[in-house]
């Protein structure tokens, strides 16, 4: 009899830790003869170049041990996120990827860019010091939006981007610059079809630039040691790919790079790759031997760390009378922020998620991104879905209400499933149960007698309901490099040392991995013990994108539990004398022929005298069957089993002051197999949190001179506890994917698409008006009221 | 450059008694920012805005208490912190606006240190606490070389965080005068999130006998420099029953008192737009 | 500017030292004391994640939470301050930092420390909170990984067995 723990609700395994204070994050990291690293940024200005640098007071500072300019350190250029690693070298041609950021910069491009750095020996000096270092800057006009940077005679932010285009669809690759195909019957376009499309919607929208805001703040330590090895310490989501990066920067060999993950406080795509480790490693190399540690504080955060696409993003549809769908066109130009980044990515994505979700004849999108004088753009959980989903989803409902079509059985009818091609073309979905999930979503919201309920009402408070549906990701197969490595160690007594880089930035991948081999084994999951996050020990993995902790790590963990259960069945078969096909093993790991338990052998026993195999004089011959067991497995996956999902939402909109209120969301999530079903919920909760604030309250100001205005929580606002609905996740299982790990697909990036869609739809609801501008604030609200000059009874 | 978690070095003073404050402030006037529950002093200490010398007046003992008399009324410590403030049942019971405005301000955090004459002394033009006490006539009691001295809320702002108080000089109390009979009160904010400053907040006192206003006090934040009382709205009250076409002309009058600006916030033509509403549902809040 | 002694009592434990004037609290217990369970996460108290407990004899359980991010550390000479280590007996999970566990109202766990700091004062300051109290307590302490939901219902659980235990 084997006990499982997939699927059930048991404590994370690392979560007593957290609880008590005792988890150690990068901050908490004390070392002997530890030195502290001040990164110097522009903050007077957002464009500039650095005409001088002046350490000398700063350097008399007592404690001072060294001021870096940006000729003291690597001149090699890098750019943060490891996407170029993920992609063979051609489509890196084709995406456009460059390597433009350096430790410390000449051209100063946003506020909060590195300019220098001083080591010294406690915070407070080098912030001290930091005070007397004399920089003159020469300024440059600064670039708010798309449209300011593309004109020609605008300042070139990089020689290796002519017109400022950061990025936008190689027409080699894309033809007409769109992602998209023709109507597969006809070879026509949408601009074709649109005079055949009895109802054609349209809209221009735009989407706010907003941030992670993960509680941690970003922290690197780093030593170059007396061995001649680069150690970095940090919470990087992607563990591997960032010893590479850092490798290449510092033109070392893997052999001395070492990266150990520290636990990771939050990422949501702020850390898809480096953040200061750049920095406190060139200072780390400029003082050898002492362990240099590069903290961040707070308000830095939104100024020099990674935010989501903002842009302009327009979308035009076409419908036939019946409802079917026609045709969508669009186009996507982002704010790229002052460094390439993930220049084409999200971008990319948002045009590739409109792709996924209904069954138009033709589609066909562009997009394309400019540098502008803000904090570079980079991944944020969703990567362009969110976008996506705050203007299709309002489109789809302005068109089934125009056809007088109920916008629920619109979307069962007319979204994409099983054989139906994904967000990637050529990839079928692989499982579905869209339909399942909006049946019951519907059914525990009450939205048909929400909807009558709700259909007169009076007085200035108003409530609207609204729904959206969403398709995502596991993995990013067949698109980038899907690889994940698992070694699986048989203890001498039999327990497992699970050797494998599992990124957990609090989404609960490492709970889930060692549920997974737990169960693949059939043993307790007290005897999987998880060695991660040290590239001196893990093999390759791409780390925590994608959505992809589960799908495309899972896998590699059962391959190479399968593999120790067969190694110990094969040794069993040998020592009973029976066929390895009779052969089954307990809880207790013990392994017995099927039908007669008296012929049987302990696991624990082959596992020692794998490992304590001695000669026997007597009879000539070793005691049991040499060798230490070790599984291994290099998975790639082949296919990205797209997850769906459907939201409702219920607000409460004052139409004399335009304040929205949340007062409920039902998410019903289309997850396949709950590995651990309270972390998919978690997920799902955690991110409506952040839809619900890109939608409503989070936003990212700057003045003309490209000075962010907010950088902190008291003027960043996020919703509070008190400011959350009523929410309710629902995880569908009926539809357990056939590729998935047990069943599995992906939950992590999923959470944001529903609320944005759906409470945007709720307030057009409540309302009567439509939002194209996000967030949407009293402001907005109020101010369309009045224009529009509508009065409610 | 200002830091989060660095302040800047200052000289700090822990006086035992509000005579040695008064000697201390004597000394470095201006150079001095006196502290009382820390939240606004350091806040603005992490943004680069400090004084030389930090006055902390966490070992005075007997700046703390919150007492209601029927003779003397409220008299407020400067040590008094929101939470024992929010916690009284008097000011519950007797001044509702100021207890609102204590107690859904920041955080139980900030409660806990952040003090009601701090909030009042910032004269930050959003400050909760300083809308509801200009709306019920409070006074602050200041300490200093010459003595003791009031001064009325009405006159003690004056423009952008800018005071009556004279650099030599130690709040140490603010008084609530006995409610008269008939009297109600309330508060309202509105703000981007349930934890913010806001952007836009109301207090009124009025003086009700059988249906009608005998006197008015309506106060507003976050449309001016400072905090300001409405006069001409509370002339319109003035001896009316509050009734539908009165605040239907109390709304129309507010717009031309105020003078909100376009911030992070909000915007000049929001506030404007809805300050109206805000009093109207203050006033109608007060006397439910 | 010489720095002042003063004694603090965390946790249980006295620790007799000299600080700052214009040190925090919280900069004296990370960087001077090594009490890395509480963490910096904004500075300014808008966060909670440096939330720690300190005396109060007002308060009926004879302590209230505070941000130790706004308090100057000169200032709490001989205070008895307690941190998320010290909540339970002898370094072991109390009632509440047991309940965010089992209800898997943790992920990332960097607010956690200061969370359930909150969550503790906020149960015995209020042992009958309502939902909508308990969510209005929380304010203050910042989560971007759970949506609150995971935590709501950790101090709701920790509350039935408190008020059990009273029984």
């Amino acid at each position: 009899m084997t006990t499982s723990v997939v699927g059930k609700r048991i404590p994370k395994v690392d979560s007593m830790d957290k609880a008590l204070g005792t988890a150690e994050y990068a901050g908490d990291i004390r070392m002997k003869g530890m030195l502290y690293g001040k990164i110097i940024r522009s903050l007077e200005y957002a464009h500039a170049r650095v005409k001088s640098i002046d350490f000398k007071e700063a350097e008399k500072v007592p404690g001072v041990v060294k001021c870096l300019g940006p000729d003291d350190v690597t001149q090699n250029g890098y750019n943060t996120t490891i996407m170029k690693l993920l992609v063979p070298e051609a489509f890196n041609e084709v995406f456009g990827e460059i390597s433009e950021m350096y430790v410390f910069n000449k051209h100063v491009k946003h506020q909060g860019d590195a300019v220098c750095g001083i080591i010294a020996e406690n915070e407070e000096i080098a912030e001290r010091a930091a005070e007397k270092v004399k920089i003159k800057y020469e300024p440059l006009p600064v670039y708010l939006t798309a449209e300011q940077s593309k004109q020609p005679d605008a300042v070139q932010f990089t020689p290796l981007k002519p017109g400022n285009l950061a990025g936008e669809f190689d027409p080699s690759f894309f033809p007409g610059k769109a992602y998209g195909w023709p109507d597969p019957e006809t070879d026509k376009w949408g601009d074709d079809l649109e005079p055949e499309c009895d109802v054609v919607v349209s809209d221009e929208f735009y989407l706010n630039k907003v941030k992670q805001c993960q509680m941690e703040n970003n922290c690197a330590v780093a030593l170059y040691d007396t061995r001649g090895r680069l150690n970095c310490w940090s919470s990087t989501q992607m563990p591997k790919p960032v010893q590479v990066l850092l490798a290449d920067l510092f033109d070392l060999p893997l052999s001395r790079m070492r990266y150990i993950t520290t636990i990771v406080g939050g990422a949501f795509g702020a850390r898809l790759g480096m953040v200061c480790e750049p920095h406190a490693c060139a200072m780390a190399m400029a003082v050898p031997g002492r362990p240099v540690k590069v903290e961040m504080t707070r308000e830095e955060d939104w100024i020099a760390s990674e935010t989501r696409f903002p842009g302009d993003y327009k979308m035009k549809m076409g419908f036939k009378k019946d409802g079917t769908p026609v045709f969508v066109d669009a186009h996507f130009t982002g704010y790229k922020g002052g460094y390439y980044t993930h220049g084409n990515g999200p971008i990319f994505c948002a045009a590739a998620f409109v792709h996924g979700m209904y069954k138009w004849q033709t589609m066909r999108m562009k997009g394309d991104s400019y540098f502008t004088n803000q904090s570079p753009v980079g991944a944020f959980r969703g990567y362009g879905n969110p976008q996506t989903s705050f203007v299709q989803e309002q489109l789809i409902d302005v068109a089934c209400e125009k056809l007088g079509l109920d916008s629920v059985e619109w979307r069962k009818k007319w979204h994409k499933t099983i054989g139906d091609e994904t967000w990637l073309k050529g990839v079928t979905y692989a499982s579905d149960d869209l339909n399942g999930c909006i049946d019951i979503a519907a059914e525990q919201f009450k939205w048909y007698q929400k909807k009558k309920k709700y259909a007169k009402q009076k007085g200035p408070k108003r409530r609207g309901i609204g729904m959206a549906v969403m398709n995502h990701t596991s993995g990013a197969w067949p698109m980038l490099l899907e690889h994940t490595v698992c070694t699986a160690k048989l203890n001498e007594d039999c327990t497992i040392e699970l050797m494998q880089s599992v990124s957990d930035l609090g989404t609960g991948g490492h709970t889930a991995i060692v549920q997974m081999a737990a169960d693949t084994l059939g043993w307790p999951l007290e005897d999987i013990h998880l060695k991660t996050g040290d590239s001196d020990v893990n093999g390759f993995d791409i780390g925590a994108h994608a959505s992809r902790t589960v799908y495309c790590g899972g896998p590699a963990t059962i391959e190479a539990c399968e593999s120790v259960k067969k190694q110990l069945l094969e040794r069993a078969s040998q020592l009973l004398e029976a066929r390895v096909e009779d052969l089954e093993m307990d809880s207790k790991k013990i392994i017995s022929v099927k039908g007669n338990p008296s012929k049987s052998i302990d696991a624990r026993q082959i596992a020692k005298q794998g490992v304590y195999n001695f000669f026997d004089a007597a009879s000539g011959k070793q005691i049991g069957i040499p060798g230490q067991i070790q599984g291994y497995s290099s998975f790639l996956a082949n296919h990205c089993s797209p997850p769906m999902g459907a939201t409702f939402s219920e607000v409460e909109v004052d139409v004399e002051t335009g304040e929205v209120k949340l007062i409920e969301l039902v998410n019903a999530h289309d997850i396949g197999k709950a590995i651990h079903p309270p972390s998919v919920e978690g997920q799902l909760e955690g991110g409506a949190q952040q839809g619900l604030g890109q939608v409503l309250t989070e936003d990212m100001l700057y003045d003309e001179e490209g000075h962010c205005l907010n950088s902190d929580f008291t003027d960043y606002k996020m919703l509070g506890p008190s400011d959350m609905p009523k929410a309710k996740i629902i995880l569908v299982e009926t539809a357990p994917d056939p590729i998935g790990p047990m069943g599995a697909k992906s939950c992590g990036e999923s959470a944001l698409m529903g609320p944005i869609g759906s409470v945007a739809n709720a307030i057009a609801d409540a309302t009567g008006l439509r939002f194209v501008e996000a967030p949407i604030t009293p402001e907005r609200i109020l101010r369309k009221i009045k224009e529009n000059g509508i009065t409610y009874e | 450059m200002p830091s989060s978690r660095i302040l800047p070095e200052f000289d700090l003073l822990l006086p035992e008694s509000v005579a040695e404050a008064v000697k201390m402030l004597k000394k470095h006037k201006a150079k001095a920012t006196v502290m009382a529950g820390g939240t606004d002093v350091i806040v603005s200490a992490t943004q680069g805005f400090c004084t030389p010398c930090v006055i902390s007046l966490a070992k005075i003992k007997g700046l703390d208490s919150v007492k209601y008399s029927k003779s003397g009324g409220l008299k407020i410590g400067a040590m008094a912190t929101l939470q024992t403030v929010a916690d009284n049942a008097d000011v519950k019971k007797h001044y509702p606006a100021l207890h609102k405005s204590a107690a859904i301000n920041g955080t139980p955090q900030t409660r806990n240190s952040g003090t009601v004459v701090g909030n009042v002394m910032r004269a930050s033009p959003s400050g909760d606490c300083a809308c509801a006490l200009l709306a019920l006539g409070a006074k602050v009691v200041f300490e200093g070389p010459k003595g003791k001295r009031e001064v009325s809320l009405d006159d003690f702002f004056i423009d952008y965080k800018k005071t009556d108080r004279k650099p030599d000089e130690l709040a140490v109390e603010i008084k609530v005068p006995v409610p008269k009979k008939g009297q109600v009160s309330a508060f309202n904010r509105m703000n981007r999130t349930t934890l913010d400053l806001s952007k836009l907040n109301a207090a009124v006192c009025l003086i009700v006998e059988r249906g009608v206003c005998k006197s008015a006090r309506i106060a507003m934040g976050a449309v001016a420099p400072k905090t300001v009382r409405l006069v001409d709205s509370e002339n319109l009250l003035k001896g009316q029953k509050i009734n539908a076409s009165v605040l239907e002309a109390i709304s129309a009058s507010v717009g031309s008192q105020i003078d909100p600006i376009t911030d992070v916030r909000s915007t000049a033509e929001y506030r404007k737009e809805v300050s109206p509403v805000l009093v109207r549902r203050t006033i109608e809040e007060a006397v439910a | 500017m010489d720095k002042q002694p003063i004694t603090l009592t965390i946790n249980g434990r006295e620790y007799n030292i000299l600080v700052a004037g214009h040190h925090t609290l919280l900069q004296v217990m990370r960087d001077q004391l090594d009490l890395t369970e509480v963490k910096y996460g904004c500075g300014r108290g808008e966060c909670g994640a440096c939330s720690v407990l300190v005396d109060d004899e007002n308060e009926p359980s004879g302590r209230k939470v505070v941000d130790s991010c706004l308090i100057l550390a000169a200032t709490m000479d001989g205070r008895k301050i307690t941190t998320s280590r010290g909540l339970g007996e002898s370094g072991k999970p109390n009632v509440v930092q047991q309940a965010f566990v089992d209800e898997s109202g943790i992920q990332c766990g960097f607010c956690t420390p200061g969370m359930v700091v909150k969550s503790t004062a906020l149960l015995e300051r209020n042992p009958k909170a309502t939902e909508d109290e308990i969510r209005f307590g929380l304010e203050g302490n910042i989560c971007r990984c759970t949506g609150y939901v995971k935590i709501v219902d950790s101090v709701k659980k920790a509350q039935k067995a408190i008020n059990k235990k009273k029984k």
